[in-house]
């Protein structure tokens, strides 16, 4: 018995030793894992799909998309990272909130060290919306309310931390108001949220497109540097007296130590698919315009934003306590 | 009391350690509640929940502790009379070993011997039957999986399953 | 008149051949994946994704439709046959379908579960033609607050599912809630009891937790047996329902229907409560609620109609306001979007072909699957026949399978022994799995909500009563919580005094 069990072990390494080599070969052999920390439905997950069905028919597999939503977007990567192989087979999107909670507060990953950066992809075009049905006509109102009943405003997100309640919470101390932020997992569950009237405001990234479209919501505000072609009426942040943008730029990973040439399939294979009219199509329908980075100049991007996320939470008061 | 299969505060009242598990489990996460903070009522934290979840743990533990004492409960043995205790224990024993060997040996190769060892290990079913069983079963569950609904199976070491 | 107009428009599109074909492709598929429990239409509807955008946007989208409402069909036999709920909702199914199974009435008990389904699934399409767009505020009417409260009333409705002792059951719901809870904190992301065990990071999943505790712990129950060999200790009378069932079914499929609907609107838990309040429910309005737990067949089929009434109802949320409710409809949305349409309030005015066309299909696969299914319970009847001691390595071969499909990962195989030895136990001292499995569902979704109602109402506990529908979902809960405990208090105060007397 022990025997064999030693032979076993012997056999089972020569294996692992043998797939690994072949596996940067002939990546990819089977179909790939995409976690989309969000719900499903929003406008995150129906770009990734877009993406990922554009990108799966490059790289000859599919691409299946596992939506692990919470956590303002990091239980997706943080589960990744605890526990997938760098094999290529698992990847997924890494949303800004992955840089700025290990700032806000204790977590289990280290966006420098955890993750093999791909590619970055594109950002969000972020906006304030209310009920068809409310008292709020524009963002004024809302100011006015708000003076008058501190904390009375409450807004739903896609979960603390993200940048609509950072950005949020800047406008609200710019305006000098308090507002109370109220997290949900993503956009599929702030739309229901805001069209039932459980929170006033809504703030999140343009997956509240066809409702505004059918007039049961009202957009009160973009966050853009320009109007967006396709709400030419609504006024950006910067023309409400907020000299601010706000895009929250977004890319895909894997878990640390992935072969090169694995994360240069992936990524030919996604910078293939931003070109791809479906894709670009779809990305038009949410406001997303590409913002296209190469492996290295993400994992510097990585820095820069790291440091300059830094300064706005501590301007906030959000910063994690120094022990 | 004259039914030996009904006592109250002895060692071998099964529901009394029923109640007790219950309770260590219950105080258990009462402290994983603390320990992760209750926040506010405001703003209530990561341990809130689990806090008062935990007592109505303990709450409920006690009431049955409490009537595993006044009333009684069955013994450890009365619960298992006629019972083939070590059979159980080899159905574990066999799914913890394909456990190890699954991701190793692929899916046939484990799943084919421990269909073997439970269909001999029990009530032996005759070689006759047994093999054609413990061959066809996995190889068809394998190939609608693998080839009709393409869902991946592990594939060992040695590529095959 | 108008309405009479489309369904015409949408049965044109739904019987062209090609339409046909990919509704039949689709059903198979979907009872297929329905019968291997933990195989649930999730990953076969991924996988399969890229394949129907060669088609048409009706076809794809027919086959998809088609998978989502086979697999409900399907995901009952393995709970009826060997106690084995191959998704949360037919947990319920398994209380007393399996005892039906084991009286030799498992022809009936499977004919009736298709029946109802069918029967619920039709009335749920023709509620989804006529109300669909006036039902959307239904869905967006539940806030945090109401959500809370609903998730509390399914937890009331708890002890309506156990036999036995009432503390136990509440300790086996409390455990749920905790062992739903492990994990990363949905909210802050914290780690909760992961013991630094990075597999527990994602959290316990359903699938390896279900098969543990009813499919393993059956089976190690059933071994350590030696008079006991076979699953039936009866003669199998008829294979499909006589007219006493259908006379006590009735009843049970109408309720179950219209609750399976209107809780299916709603985006979360909606078909699993649907189940079990569908199961509570008939208990209580039972004139003899003993029969519950050993093969009544009103518990087969109310709740598998609430199930089949809820995939329905979920269609709603989707169709009006572009929200999924639920992961596979959040699937279908994606084939919407990948084929150029966008699911929302402008979908039937701008889309008619497709809504209509999808809607019509879903009665032509609805006939489908009945036409399929029937034959098929035959066979798995035959399957009862065999001696337990081949059956059983069977019934293990399937909880690995289903249980490893459905997270690629051998970590869940431990989990589901772990459990497997946890339900034994828990079955030799009397503690009940089912309160635990539907807490252990709900109980995430309570935490979240209740977490976010105090916030939105600033730590005011009142919030709860204060809104009207949460007030009733509470309302009911209260009701249901203390009207049966007088009686019972005052039987069980009078055996403890007979007691005495002896």
């Amino acid at each position: 018995m022990f025997q064999s069990g030693r032979l076993m072990i012997a056999l089972a390494a020569i294996g692992v030793l043998m797939s690994a080599g072949a596996g940067a070969q002939d990546y990819p052999t089977k179909p790939i894992t995409l976690i989309v920390p969000w719900p499903a439905g929003g406008s995150t997950d129906i770009s990734m799909r877009a993406i990922a069905d554009s990108a799966s028919k490059i790289l000859g597999q599919p691409i299946t998309i596992d939506n692990k939503a919470g956590g303002s977007g990091t239980v997706g990567p943080a589960t990744m990272v605890a526990s997938a192989k760098p094999d290529g087979y698992t990847i997924a999107q890494i949303p800004i909130t992955v840089f700025r909670l290990p700032l806000m507060q204790e977590v289990s990953w280290d966006p420098a060290k955890d993750f093999s950066y791909i590619i970055h992809l594109t950002g969000y075009t972020f906006g304030v919306t209310t009920s068809a049905e409310s008292q709020f006509k524009t963002w004024k109102d809302v100011v006015d309310y708000a003076k008058a009943n501190p904390g009375k405003v409450t807004y739903a997100t896609p979960g603390a931390g993200t940048s609509l309640h950072i950005g949020m919470e800047q406008i609200a101390a710019l305006a000098g108001i308090k507002l109370t932020q109220v997290p949900f997992k993503g956009g599929a569950e702030t739309n229901a949220a805001v069209l039932g009237q459980h929170t006033m405001l809504q703030a999140d990234s343009t997956g509240w497109r066809p409702l505004v479209d059918a007039g049961k919501l009202r957009l009160l505000m973009v966050w853009t540097s320009a109007r967006s072609p396709n709400f030419p009426d609504v006024p950006t942040l910067k023309e409400l007296g907020y000299p601010m943008v706000y895009d929250s730029p977004f890319g895909i990973a894997g878990p640390k130590g992935m072969d090169p040439k694995i994360v240069a399939k992936l990524h030919d294979a996604f910078k293939k698919a931003l070109d791809d009219p479906a894709v670009v199509t779809t990305l038009a329908k949410f406001d997303m315009v590409p913002n296209y980075k190469n492996t290295e100049d993400y994992k510097k991007f990585v820095t820069e934003v790291t440091n300059s996320e830094l300064k706005v939470i501590e301007t906030l008061g959000l910063a994690k306590k120094k022990n | 009391m004259s039914d030996p299969t009904n006592v109250k505060l002895r060692v071998n009242n099964s529901e009394l350690w029923g109640g007790l598990i219950g309770l260590v489990l219950g105080v258990f996460v009462v402290w994983s509640g603390l320990k992760l903070k209750l926040g506010t009522i405001n703003d209530p934290g990561s341990g809130y929940v689990m806090f008062y979840t935990g007592i109505l743990m303990c709450l409920f533990a006690v009431t049955i502790i409490i009537a595993a004492v006044t009333e009684g409960g069955a013994t450890f043995g009365s619960r298992w009379t006629g019972a083939r205790w070590t059979k159980p224990l080899v159905v574990i024993a066999c799914l913890i070993a394909f456990a190890l060997a699954l991701d190793r040996l692929g899916f046939l190769l484990s799943t084919i011997p421990l269909m073997l060892l439970l269909l001999r290990l029990i009530d032996p079913v005759r070689w006759s039957l047994a093999i054609p069983i413990a061959l066809l079963a996995p190889l068809g569950v394998w190939w609608v999986l693998k080839r009709l609904l393409l869902i991946q199976l592990p594939a060992g070491i040695f590529e095959i399953g | 008149m108008e309405t009479l107009l489309n369904v015409g428009q949408g049965f044109g599109v739904a019987l062209l051949p090609i339409n046909l074909l990919y509704c039949f492709i689709g059903v198979f598929i979907g009872t297929l994946v329905g019968v291997l429990p933990g195989i649930g239409p999730i990953s076969a509807m991924s996988l399969l994704l890229p394949i129907t955008l060669s088609g048409t946007p009706e076809s794809g989208i027919i086959m998809m439709a088609g998978i989502y409402y086979g697999s409900m069909y399907g995901g009952s036999t393995t709970s009826i046959l060997v106690n084995i709920p191959g998704e949360a909702a037919s947990v319920v199914t398994c209380i007393d379908g399996h005892q039906m199974a084991k009286q030799g009435r498992a022809g009936p008990a499977l004919g009736i579960s298709a029946l109802g389904s069918f029967i619920a699934g039709t009335f749920a399409l023709v509620a989804l033609m006529l109300v669909a767009p006036s039902l959307a505020s239904v869905a967006i009417a539940f806030g945090p607050a109401e959500y809370f409260s609903l998730m509390v009333l399914g937890l009331v409705v708890l002890t309506f599912l156990t036999q036995g002792s009432m503390a136990k059951a509440l300790l086996m719901a409390c455990i749920g809630i905790v062992l739903g809870l492990v994990g990363l904190d949905s909210i802050t992301a914290q780690p909760r009891l992961t013991f630094g065990r990075l597999e527990l990071i994602d959290g316990i999943g359903l699938v390896p937790v279900v098969m543990g505790l009813f499919g393993v712990a059956e089976v190690l129950i059933n071994t350590e047996q030696i008079i006991k060999r076979d699953v039936i200790n009866a003669k199998i009378t008829h294979l499909l329902p006589n007219k006493a069932d259908w006379k006590a079914s009735a009843g049970p499929i109408g309720r179950g229907t219209i609750l399976g609907f209107f809780l299916g609107i709603l985006p979360g838990g909606g078909s699993v409560i649907s189940s079990f309040a569908s199961y509570a429910l008939e208990k209580r309005l039972s004139k003899t609620p003993e029969r519950f737990g050993n093969g009544a067949i009103e518990g087969v089929a109310g709740p598998e109609a609430a199930n089949n009434a809820a995939a329905g109802g979920a269609f709603i949320p989707l169709m009006t306001l572009g929200i999924p409710p639920n992961v596979v409809m959040a699937l279908l949305l994606g084939a919407f979007i990948v084929h150029g349409v966008q699911p929302g309030p402008l979908m039937i005015t701008q889309n008619p072909g497709l809504f209509w066309g999808i809607v019509a299909s879903m009665y032509i696969g609805n006939a489908m699957l009945l036409v399929l299914n029937l034959p098929l319970i035959g066979m798995w009847v035959q399957l009862l026949k065999l001696p337990y001691n081949i059956l059983f390595p069977l019934i293990i071969l399937f909880t690995i399978i289903g249980v490893y499909c459905s997270s690629n990962n051998v970590f869940d195989v431990y989990v589901m022994i772990a459990f497997g030895l946890i339900g034994y136990f828990m079955r030799k001292l009397g503690y009940e799995p089912a309160p635990l499995v539907l807490a252990f569902v709900l109980g995430p979704m309570l935490e979240n909500n209740l977490r976010k109602s105090l916030i939105l109402s600033q730590g005011d506990l009142f919030t709860f009563v204060e809104r009207p529908i949460s007030a009733v979902c509470l309302a009911i809960a209260v009701v249901l919580l203390v009207g049966p405990l007088l009686p019972s208090l005052r039987k069980k105060r009078e055996l403890v005094a007979l007691d005495e007397g002896v």
